[in-house]
């Protein structure tokens, strides 16, 4: 384990250093990630200025649950979602063999050097928006944050199951940028309270694909809501993890190193 | 008389020879694009699903009101809809392509050709799209009608072609506009992503224009990101108004039409004006 740790804070030193060949880039692009992820919690915002809702969610409610969906987003950019492009881009180019003779596991060399440093800006605006939003309403007792936090630790299996399947699929799938439009799309779901959709497709984002964990039932904790629902959540959060780690071992195995 | 009668058949030459130049170009990016038509098809799945999502926040969102900003539910799924399946005819990446080119010396190449690369890259955006067309518009365009059941026969149709080709056009030159950047910053991601942000709030792809602060509106009226998308889909609709002007759809197609010549004519010398700083060299 602690050798596991130190590959990887040296692959987040190489990370880093390979960033700031280009600092303002960086910057710029720490700056830009923040803006373009406010974008969601903005339309909402002009969306409540005409005086429309949605029903039972008040404008501060809405931007904390948004809040949380960036944060989760954000550190699961930051920690490990950059195995997707990692994985994508050696698969593409036939070089993943690189990955798989090191004396590691190549999920986790993945993991390791996919470390984005340019989330970082995200992470601290999530954090605001979350914060500021919920100090407008009454603050959480210490009970609602420590079930947050819990729930925030499924938030971030089912992103990290999420990563480990797109990954998996780029080994078949070869170079298909596009994959993060896919996962975009059904995670938009989760930018919004689970009460506007229709009976199925509430079914279908907590007990097929679980997509309300990752920002509506932290929110609904951190503002002490109803969530009883999240209970049958967390069999579908580990299911789901089992299985992208089953079909990842499964496309790692059909990898012929023949780039594509 | 004499002289006008040779250059006419040697400007109609040079002219056919242009359209000759775009339809192998464009025809070359077809085929090397159509080995990942499977990628545009992604199209297929995420289209419909985001639209599912919106489906959902505005049927929730107008349960308790008839009308916001002058828009019934049906228009807006209208705006949506039409929205999403313009960005098919119109999205480009000339300004990654183009910066990516600089970046790595590989403009050179370029400026050796007997083509200027702004018509080159112009025709590479043909060849894509009407493969995007094939691959996404049609299919979506189904998907929208038959499951979705949204009107999407334009009120004007010989107006929505012109109007979307402006978009088309006004798209491809924002984009370039963008990428001519690189030639000063070398590595652009950062401001592209910027620009790409602003150009798609500004022009009406996240929301109708029309939510926006009157202030902001106006501003808008006047920056070039408006043609792109929201005159298009305005188009469509059948009725145009920003910032308190409501305009007929013949005069917003003219205004579009003038705002793409100006666009054009500032993208040539942005162009002219990068090409000087450009050294050759990869970085």
């Amino acid at each position: 384990m602690t050798r596991l740790i130190k590959i990887y804070l040296v692959s987040l030193k190489n990370s880093f250093a390979a960033r700031m060949a280009y600092r303002s880039d960086f910057f710029f692009c720490c700056v830009l990630i923040l803006v373009s992820e406010m974008l969601i919690p903005l339309m909402t915002m002009l969306i409540y200025s005409t005086g429309a809702s949605f029903p039972g969610w008040n404008l501060a409610e809405i931007m904390v649950l948004q809040g949380i969906f960036m944060l989760a987003r954000s550190v699961a950019n930051l920690l490990f979602f950059g195995m997707v492009y990692n994985t994508l881009s050696h698969v593409r180019e036939g070089t993943y063999d690189l990955f798989m003779i090191k004396p590691v596991s190549a999920l986790f060399i993945s993991i390791a050097t996919g470390f984005e440093p340019d989330s970082i800006g995200t992470i601290a605006g999530g954090l605001l928006v979350t914060v500021l939003s919920a100090m407008v309403l009454q603050p959480p007792g210490v009970l609602d944050v420590l079930r947050f936090m819990l729930i925030f630790a499924f938030s971030l299996i089912s992103l990290f199951s999420f990563a480990v399947l797109m990954s998996a699929t780029v080994f078949k799938w070869v170079g298909n940028s596009r994959i993060y439009e896919i996962f975009d799309s059904i995670t938009s779901f989760g930018n919004y309270p689970l009460t506007i959709f229709s009976r199925t497709f509430q079914i279908i984002i907590s007990y097929i694909i679980p997509v309300s964990v990752i920002a509506f039932y932290p929110a609904s904790a951190l503002l002490g809501k109803d969530i009883s629902g999240f209970l049958p959540v967390i069999p579908v959060c580990i299911l789901f993890l089992i299985l992208s780690l089953c079909v990842w071992k499964l496309m790692l195995s059909k990898y012929t190193s023949a780039g594509g | 008389m004499g002289r006008y009668q040779m250059s006419r058949p040697a400007a109609a030459e040079k002219i056919i020879k242009q359209i000759r130049v775009l339809k192998a170009v464009a025809f070359v990016t077809y085929k090397e694009w159509a080995a990942y038509r499977t990628h545009a098809m992604v199209s297929i799945f995420v289209g419909p699903v985001y639209f599912l999502v919106q489906y959902f926040i505005w049927n929730a969102v107008y349960e308790a009101k008839g009308s916001i900003n002058g828009l019934t539910l049906e228009q807006m799924m209208t705006y949506f809809g039409t929205a999403a399946l313009i960005n098919y005819l119109i999205m480009d990446f000339a300004d990654w392509n183009l910066q990516m080119l600089i970046h790595t010396g590989k403009y050179l190449t370029y400026i050796l050709r007997p083509m200027s690369h702004i018509y080159f890259a112009l025709s590479q955006k043909v060849g894509h799209r009407i493969l995007g067309f094939i691959f996404e518009f049609l299919p979506v365009f189904l998907i929208f009608a038959f499951v979705f059941r949204i009107p999407l026969i334009p009120a004007h149709t010989g107006y929505a072609v012109i109007s979307v080709l402006l978009g088309f056009m006004m798209m491809f030159l924002v984009d370039y506009c963008v990428g001519v950047t690189a030639f000063w910053l070398t590595k652009t991601s950062g401001i592209r992503r910027m620009f790409l942000l602003l150009r798609d709030i500004c022009s009406g792809v996240f929301l109708p224009l029309s939510f926006f602060p009157e202030a902001i509106q106006k501003a808008m009226f006047v920056l070039p990101f408006q043609f792109i998308s929201y005159v298009p889909v305005r188009v469509c609709i059948g009725s145009y108004e920003l910032g308190g002007i409501a305009l007929d759809i013949p005069q917003i197609v003219g205004i579009q039409a003038l705002a793409v010549a100006a666009m054009l004519l500032f993208t040539i010398l942005f162009s002219r004006l990068g090409n000087k700083h450009f050294t050759g060299v990869g970085a």
